[in-house]
Order: C-alpha cells, then structure tokens, then sequence
C-alpha cells in the first residue's frame, strides 16, 4: 500500500505493529479463540512484523477468474461491485511486486510448457489444465517476502515515514461519526506489557493489518458507534472465510504412466519463471453444476491398494487402453467456500497487553461445500474416461473423512466485505468504509465472495487500485 | 472375442503384471463354470478383478436386475464403446470411490454376484 504511494505528493505514516524480526511477545498480541470447525489458532496463520504474512507464505500465485467477481445465483451475497476487467491494469504490477516473472498463466502456460511433457487431454469437458505462477525473491529466495525485499524501497520514498512497533490501538470517529479524527497508537515495553502512547491526525487511513486484524480494530473502536466502526449494519467480522487446502482427497491414475512433471511440482522455466499445473473448473461448468471454484493439484504418487488395482485393470480393459504403465497419484485442493454470514469473528471478553479485547471465531464449514467440490472430481473423473487418459477416486464422503484431511490456506478473506450497498458492505467499490469520509481497507478481507486463487497476487493489485484512487482524491 | 478386446485383454495382463498382480500361473487362460450372464461376463477379459472391484458397489441391485440393465444397452463385443458412451453421456458412479461407466460398474457388479 505504502509503496503504491511512494513518489507522489502524499505524506505517508507506515505504521507497522511488529518488527523486522519476528517476536514471539508481539506476535503474543493476535492470539484469540476459536470454535466450531476445527481451525488455525489465530496467531498461527498470520505474522505480526513487518511484511505480515509473507514472512511465511508459500508463494502461490494465480489471478482470480472473471466469473468469481460475478453475482453468482447459487453462490449466495456473491458479486463484486466491479468486474475483474477493473483489476486487469493493476495486475502487471502487482505481478512485478510479488516477483512472480512474466504474466503467462492460462496465456502462454500450456504452449510454454508443452515442450517438457504433455498435458493431459481433458476433451474439453469441465474442467481444464491451468497454471499457477510463484513469487521468487530476487538471489532465489522463495518467495518474496515483503518486509525483506521492499524496506529499502520504504526507506527511500522521501514522503514515506514508518514506524515499526506501533500498534494502532484504536479508530477514533469525529462527534458526528462520519470521519476518523485520529489513531490511539501504542508500543509495548520489553516486559510485554503497555509502552509509549501517542495519537495521530491523519487525512486519511488506510487500514491494511490483514482480514482478521482489520475487523478486530473496527469491532473494539465502538466509543462512537457503538457497535464498531463501519458495523453499523452488522457486518464486520461476518463472513469470514479462507479456502480449505485438504490434501490426499482424491487418486488420479494415468493409464500411459507419469504425468509430466508440472503436474506434481514446480517447473523453472528456462526464462526463471515457476509454474505449476492444476485441474481449474470452466466458467461453462460452475454454471453448470453450481460449483464454486477450485483448484486440484497433484501431490505425490501412491500405491493403489487390492480394489484400486482391480478399478484400473478393469476399466483400462474396458476401454481398450494399455495401462500397464499405469502410475496414481494423490491429488490435494484449494476450494472455494460459499460466503456464510454466521462464519464471524467477534470480540471477546479478553484483552491483549495494550487493552484491545481479542477475537473469537465462528468456524464453520457447510456440507454442502464438500458436496460441491465432489461433483467436480466427478467431472475431472468423467473427463479422464472419456479421453481414455486415466481415472480417478473420490477419497472424502463424510465430513470425518474430509476432516482429517484438512489444512487451510490461511487466507483470510470476507470480513469487510466490499459492496456499493451499504446494506450488503462495509466497503464501497473504491474500498472505503461505507458512512466514513476518509477511511479505507486493505486486504483479502475485503473481498465480498472469495475464488480458490491463493488470493496475495489479487490483494496487491486491489491496493494499488487504491493506491491511484488515492492519489485523485487527495490531489 | 474381437480383436480389438483380445489386444485390450493382453495389455491389462501386462499391466496387471507390471503391477505386480499375477503370479506365473496367473497368466494363463482362465475357465469360469457357466453361469446364466455368460453373454455379459465374456465381455470381461479378467473376470476376477472385475469381481473384486464390483463387490464394492454399495447398494448393487441382484444379479437378474443387473443383467436385465446391461442387456438393454451392451451389445456383444461392444463393452469399449459402451463405456466411452457412458462417459461422454456422464453416466459414471462411483465404486470404492472410483468414478466408472456405468456399464462397467454393473459387469463389474454382475461378476461379483455369480
Ligand atoms: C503459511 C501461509 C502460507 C501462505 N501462502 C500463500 C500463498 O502461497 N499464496 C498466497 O497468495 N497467499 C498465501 N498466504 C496468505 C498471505 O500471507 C496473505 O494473503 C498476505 O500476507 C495478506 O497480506 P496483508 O498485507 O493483507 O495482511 P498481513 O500479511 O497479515 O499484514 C498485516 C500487517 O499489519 C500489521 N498489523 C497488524 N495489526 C496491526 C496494528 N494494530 N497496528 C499496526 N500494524 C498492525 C502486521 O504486523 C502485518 O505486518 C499464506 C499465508 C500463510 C500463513
């Protein structure tokens, strides 16, 4: 975000809560409590230093599909208050940032890689190969982190002035409740405990501590509006969501032997770029099936037991298809979860060293988003029978079995969810909170319905649409 | 048997091989007492893995059933075309969790029951 504004006449105040380093006692500040589905501890899947979370994220990078900014009929409060052709200018910068090489994807991925092994022919049904890029830090570092690789750059910007270790404490709204007048700010001491306190008068803010940071400083700044900042219709904290990354939830077999390697793991390109293939539904089949999105990667190869065996000599039978260099593989995904307003996070009766009560999460996660997800391999099953290319089984059918399969991306998405209607967001089209004058969200948090895409690549590209919406209304 | 499902039955034996499925012996012709679906299960080139595989289908209606099913749409010879059509057409379910024609499952399933 801060950089997005580098160079221009805005004076910008970098206030970051954490450090260069990691610290245990600061990262202390985001622990809260969880029930329902068994999820991440919250101070797990975040990092409070600088850089956040790409101190520790994995480097996954894919835009998002057109059809995950439309209003979806069977995906309820889906829609984005634009189409992703709005994102399309902002996402050559935002490739640049997160250093993930050339824009090819879905482009150029299959042409480019079609030279190391052969993609698998899926006969045009729902699902096709498509392609994730990954961030790599200058010296091949993987990935960039952003605290690391862009300090210097922070250092530089003559109209940029950060600070480390401070936390915003609190959003202080005018009388009238229509603009923020200033920021409680606050260190902690080497103890842990309450340090320096100090406010600041800022023009604008742009809150940008991540999806669940975001909603926890809306919900306990409520000294004006008394259910939090920008909650005056029950929304923030509301339809929390990340994408569910369960691994081994289906065996994929190639009757002609090893799938190429792009399927299984990370492929340099000779230009350095990383790319790696996965199953993506089509547009033409989420309409369809009323599926959400998702993505299937292949992990690693297995053993197929007595009844797999017998499913593949069978079928390749059947079928008139030597298999006798069949090879199966375990197949892991992202998914993507229907938005749910009862999935929430809400304060709770503790507080943190600086006073600021901690966050409880709702977790939940619907049957009906596995059932969804499994109509997909359905499909993907489908397709490597009528290419004679393979064949597939569906590992998950009760919730248990998906259950202990399950890991998450710690993605967090939905809390401040974007719409034009007051009604349906806290934020509006250009990400500022509905009824307040001058302040802005960043983050997945605003996304109002989700995609599987890992969503890093898709943040960036928002914040630095914010970034030049910024730069017309404060000229 | 055509040859087309002779060619189809001695690579599976060969994968089954790779597979490390089959003793020596195994390799040989096998013999089924008669049954009363024979024009269905000579379709099947290895009936034993078939029947492995189809005892798994959950809720398998009785063998008459199955019979009557495959007889309505499986031609003699034909088994290959019929599961590329079940395919295309979407008519797949799921045995053990994996996704097969449905004609496939039901031989499968009608091997298992005799
Ligand atoms: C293990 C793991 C793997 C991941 N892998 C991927 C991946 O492969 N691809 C992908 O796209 N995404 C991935 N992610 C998600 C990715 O890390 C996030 O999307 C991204 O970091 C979000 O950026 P953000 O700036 O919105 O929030 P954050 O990264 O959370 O940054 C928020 C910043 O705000 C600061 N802050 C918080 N509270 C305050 C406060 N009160 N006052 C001042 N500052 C504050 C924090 O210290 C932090 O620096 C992964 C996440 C994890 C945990």
């Amino acid at each position: 975000m801060a950089l997005s504004l580098a160079g221009s006449k805005i004076r910008v105040l970098l206030m970051e809560a954490g450090g260069i380093n990691f610290d245990p006692t600061i990262q202390k500040m985001y622990s809260g409590t969880e029930t329902g589905t068994r999820y991440a501890p919250l101070d797990a899947g975040r990092l409070r230093q600088l850089g956040g979370g790409t101190n520790h994220w994995g480097g996954w990078c894919r835009p998002m599909d057109a059809i995950e900014f439309e209003a979806r009929d069977w995906v309820p409060h889906s829609g984005w208050p634009f189409s992703r052709l709005t994102l399309e200018p902002y996402y050559s910068r935002a490739q640049a940032l997160v250093e993930a090489g050339p824009w090819i994807y879905d482009l150029k991925g299959n042409a480019d890689n079609a030279a190391e092994g052969t993609v698998l022919p899926l006969n045009g049904g729902g699902l096709y190969t498509s392609w994730f890029q990954f961030s790599k830090m200058r010296g091949d570092i993987l990935p960039t982190q952003f605290g690391n690789r862009y300090r210097d750059d922070l250092k530089r910007a003559p109209n940029i002035n950060s600070l480390l270790h401070a936390n915003v404490t609190a959003i202080r709204l005018g009388a009238n409740s229509k603009q923020v007048e200033r920021l409680d700010v606050a260190t902690l001491n080497s103890h842990g405990g309450a340090g320096k306190h100090f406010t600041v008068k800022p023009r604008m803010v742009v809150l940008a501590c991540g999806g669940i940071e975001n909603a926890r400083l809306l919900l306990a700044s409520n000294d004006v509006m008394k259910t939090g900042v920008g909650n005056q219709n029950d929304l923030v904290g509301r339809f929390f969501a990340d994408n569910p990354i369960p691994r081994d939830i289906a065996t994929v077999v190639s009757f002609s032997g090893p799938l190429a390697p792009f399927y299984g793991a990370n492929q340099n390109l000779s230009d350095g770029t990383i790319m790696r293939a996965t199953f993506a539904p089509t547009a033409k089949f989420c309409r369809a099936a009323r599926i959400g999105s998702s993505l299937s990667t292949i992990e690693t190869p297995v053993e197929l037991d007595e009844t797999g065996k017998a499913a593949v000599i069978t079928t390749a039978i059947a079928l008139g298809v030597d298999a006798s260099n069949a090879k199966a593989y375990s197949l892991g995904c992202g998914m993507e979860l229907m938005p749910d307003p009862d999935r929430r996070l809400t304060l709770s009766g503790d507080k943190d060293a600086l006073g600021l009560p901690r966050l409880k999460l709702d977790m939940r996660i619907a049957d009906d988003d596995f059932a969804r997800f499994n109509r997909t391999m359905t499909e993907l099953g489908r397709q490597l029978l009528a290419s004679k290319a393979g064949m597939l089984r569906i590992s998950c059918h009760t919730r248990d079995d998906w259950m202990t399969r399950m890991d998450w991306g710690h993605h967090h998405l939905g809390t401040t969810r974007m719409s034009a209607d007051p009604k349906q967001g806290v934020v509006d089209g250009d990400l500022l909170v509905h009824g307040v004058g001058n302040l802005y969200i960043a983050g997945s948090g605003t996304f109002p319905s989700y995609s599987a895409s890992n969503p890093t690549l898709n943040l960036v590209a928002l914040t630095l649409r914010l970034g030049d919406h910024l730069k017309k209304v404060m000229a | 048997m055509k040859r087309r499902a002779i060619i189809a039955g001695v690579a599976a034996v060969g994968a089954a091989a790779a597979m490390g499925l089959y003793r020596f012996t195994d390799l040989f012709v096998k013999h089924y007492p008669p049954t009363p679906y024979d024009d269905l299960l000579l379709q099947l080139v290895d009936r034993q893995q078939a029947s492995r595989l189809g005892a798994r289908l959950a809720g398998a209606p009785d063998a008459g059933t199955l019979a009557a099913q495959l007889r309505a749409g499986l031609k003699p010879g034909e088994l290959g075309a019929a599961a590329k059509a079940d395919a295309a057409a979407g008519r797949v379910m799921e045995v053990d969790g994996w996704v097969l024609p449905k004609t496939v499952a039901f031989l499968s399933a009608l091997a298992s029951k005799v």
